[in-house]
């Protein structure tokens, strides 16, 4: 579903990404680790087009995001770090919105209430301007939006960064939730805790490079944290 | 063009206050304008109208002193004479039986009639007076009336709609405009945007159509206002197209702007760095390169000053004078009234002053022409350089449209400049053959038909204007175009 073929981005001398190569299938959830400026970040943002790849390519469903960057955002769907809302709409409204831009048009009011429930917003919180939500209630109504949008593959930037630890669980029993759907996703996380739990497979990333590639299930909790921490020195 | 985003950006901008703040002071400034506009009109007409009326009023007494005096010789039976040239009333044929006497001392006046636009834009009206005196004797008292030294001067002026488009409307959508991408970028939304399949292109075109939509609505409807209530001719095809002509250049106008805005936008800065960019740019187009052009036009090909004319006229009479010779003739030249009846001299006074003012003409024609050349030559040099600058163009085109422009101000001078030596000829060769004027006669005296300029003239002066704000348009709408292919949305 997500394909990297020898991507790279270098930013002037600084290379940002160097010939990356990963699969995420459907049903996958990929977690990038790493420290910042590793690249994971450089990573989704080149999948969703919003950097260009100095070589190689990124596909979507076997498509090239370059060549047919409208067709390949049909498929994905984005939860960024700070998933960012107009504040004078209602958390419904702006739910509308992106559902609409990502031409689901077909939803009812019940039906946009229905995935806000699903993320476990509160109902009178829908209903008011987004201007006062915190981070945590306006990362539901980006899982909301990721949700209503119905895409084959998910990019998460660090999405539950800053999200209590409560919050961040029902975050990981969303995930798995899509996994079984048949979702394929892929996302950049600090949380090696998470990563381990819900991921399904696992890369460290360092200076730009995809240094190892694991499956969860082959290593325990504190291998994982000695594998990433001996690539960290 | 997404119906989608053109709604979304519609809601947030009704939510936002910014739109109504905007919006309001736009139709205020725009109503404030057309009245404004429509008063200057009403003060020309009713000057022309009042100086028309006046001089009327005098030939119709003259003419009546006539109508009395012919009902006297008719009772008396004796001949209907000619009248020599004097203040005082008395006795005998009265002054209006003087072809030269109704000729010098009463004007015709000519008028300029404004077009159905005029209120729209008062362009070069302030300065130059609708209305000019015809009379015998020189084209001097006329030509001084003419403002001659006021090349194109976009800044001074009363306030028009004119002025609220090609100073105001810039403003208004610069405020609307200057974060359009900048504040997505900020605010983060970008991103979440543009991961759904929307293109950079359409968001922008998008977000541009919503502003537009309303700004555009308020102009051309505050427009349209304007010329039903203090616009004229409305039953004329030719007000019609003149505002048809009006809406096109708003259209490009506005359309320059939002496009600059959008250009600045995809340079990736901050909406304050942007504001001040644009800013700047408005400065530029606005208010520095039309001065500058206005200061080089005049430089360039300054005209003698009024101070210049009136000199050369008094050393042109002076001479004219002089070999007039005699005291006596000087002295009965300024005391007509002393002049004994019958006397002689008397009748080959009026001569020696016809001919005095010929002679005095024919000194002054080279000046008229260095006049009208170096208007020209100012003229020309403005409309050549209003491609620098689209506000340039823009006061251009609706000073054309609303007829005040330079060009059909200097047709009319014309008209009048030949219309005058109508009627100094009309009197001058009646009053050389000493031939008395009857009241009927007053019937006869030259008329001024003010004749339009072909339709096809005022194109010709007009298209460039507007060709070049489209040309400048398409290259401003384009160059983002290639922009936007480079821009990356997340930089490093």
């Amino acid at each position: 579903m997500l394909q990297a073929l020898e991507l790279t981005r270098t930013f002037g001398d600084h290379t940002a990404l160097q010939g990356l190569n990963l699969r995420v299938e459907r049903g996958d959830i990929y977690c990038l680790l790493g420290a910042n400026g590793a690249g994971k970040t450089t990573t989704i943002n080149l999948f969703l087009n919003f950097v260009r790849p100095t070589s190689g390519s990124a596909r979507v469903n076997g498509i090239d995001v370059v060549e047919q960057p409208l067709e390949t955002k049909r498929h994905l769907a984005y939860i960024p770090e700070h998933v960012m809302l107009y504040g004078n709409l209602t958390g419904l409204e702006n739910l509308r919105y992106f559902a609409r831009l990502g031409g689901h048009n077909e939803y009812s009011a019940a039906d946009l209430q229905g995935f806000l429930d699903r993320v476990g917003l509160q109902r009178d919180a829908a209903s008011q301007r987004v201007r006062t939500y915190s981070k945590g209630m306006r990362q539901k109504v980006g899982v909301a939006i990721a949700l209503a949008k119905r895409a084959g593959a998910l990019l998460l930037d660090e999405p539950t960064s800053g999200l209590d630890p409560k919050a961040s669980n029902e975050f990981s029993e969303l995930l798995l939730q899509l996994k079984a759907e048949g979702a394929a996703i892929l996302m950049a996380t600090h949380d090696l805790f998470r990563a381990k739990e819900t991921g399904t497979r696992i890369g460290i990333m360092k200076q730009g490079r995809l240094v190892q590639e694991l499956s969860t299930d082959e290593v325990s909790h504190a291998d994982l944290e000695r594998i990433y921490l001996e690539h960290m020195h | 063009m997404n119906a989608l985003i053109v709604a979304h950006e519609g809601r947030l901008l009704a939510r936002s206050g910014a739109l109504w703040a905007v919006l309001g002071l736009l139709a205020l400034a725009l109503g404030f304008a057309a009245w404004s506009g429509g008063r200057n009109v009403e003060r020309q007409l009713r000057g022309a109208n009042d100086a028309i009326a006046y001089e009327d009023g005098e030939r119709a007494r003259m003419r009546r002193d006539t109508e009395i005096y012919a009902a006297q010789v008719a009772a008396s039976g004796g001949a209907y004479e000619f009248a020599m040239v004097r203040h005082s009333p008395g006795k005998g044929p009265p002054q209006g039986t003087n072809a030269g006497a109704v000729g010098a001392e009463t004007s015709a006046y000519v008028a300029l009639p404004p077009t159905g636009l005029a209120a729209l834009a008062i362009g070069q009206s302030d300065v130059q007076l609708n209305y000019l005196p015809v009379q015998m004797g020189t084209t001097l008292e006329m030509i001084k009336q003419v403002e001659i030294e006021n090349p194109v001067n976009l800044q001074t002026g009363p306030l028009d709609v004119a002025f609220v488009i090609i100073f105001l409307l810039p403003i208004f959508i610069l405020a609307m405009t200057y974060d359009l991408l900048s504040s997505e970028k900020e605010r983060g939304t970008l991103a979440m945007i543009l991961a759904h399949p929307v293109s950079l292109r359409e968001l922008l075109a998008s977000k541009i159509a919503a502003r537009a939509v309303a700004v555009l609505v308020v102009v051309i409807g505050f427009g349209f206002a304007a010329l039903l209530t203090v616009g004229s001719q409305l039953d004329q095809a030719e007000t019609w197209w003149r505002f048809a002509a009006w809406i096109v250049a708003t259209l490009l106008y506005a359309t320059f702007w939002f496009a600059v805005a959008v250009l600045v936008n995809l340079r990736g800065r901050s909406s304050a760095t942007n504001g001040t960019i644009l800013a700047g740019i408005w400065l530029m187009l606005v208010v520095i390169v039309p001065n500058l052009v206005s200061l080089v036009a005049t430089t360039a090909f300054p005209a003698p000053s009024r101070m210049d004319l009136i000199v050369a006229a008094r050393d042109a009479q002076t001479e004219a004078e002089n070999s007039m010779g005699q005291a006596l003739d000087r002295f009965y030249s300024e005391h007509t009234d002393h002049i004994p009846v019958g006397d002689q001299r008397a009748m080959d006074f009026l001569t020696l002053a016809q001919a005095n003012a010929a002679s005095i003409e024919k000194a002054l024609l080279p000046l008229y022409q260095r006049f009208r050349d170096q208007i020209l030559l100012q003229e020309g040099l403005v409309q050549r350089f209003q491609y620098l600058s689209p506000a340039i163009m823009m006061q251009s085109a609706l000073n054309e449209v609303s007829g005040t422009s330079t060009g059909r101000y200097q047709d009319f001078v014309e008209q009048a400049t030949r219309f005058r030596y109508e009627w100094n000829g009309w009197f001058a060769e009646r009053f050389l053959r000493r031939e008395p004027l009857r009241p009927a006669d007053y019937d006869l005296f030259p008329k001024f038909q003010y004749r339009p300029e072909p339709t096809a003239t005022v194109w010709a002066r007009l298209w460039p204007s507007l060709l070049g704000l489209l040309v400048v348009c398409l290259g401003v709408v384009s160059a983002p175009m290639v922009g936007m292919r480079r821009l990356e949305v997340a930089a490093r």
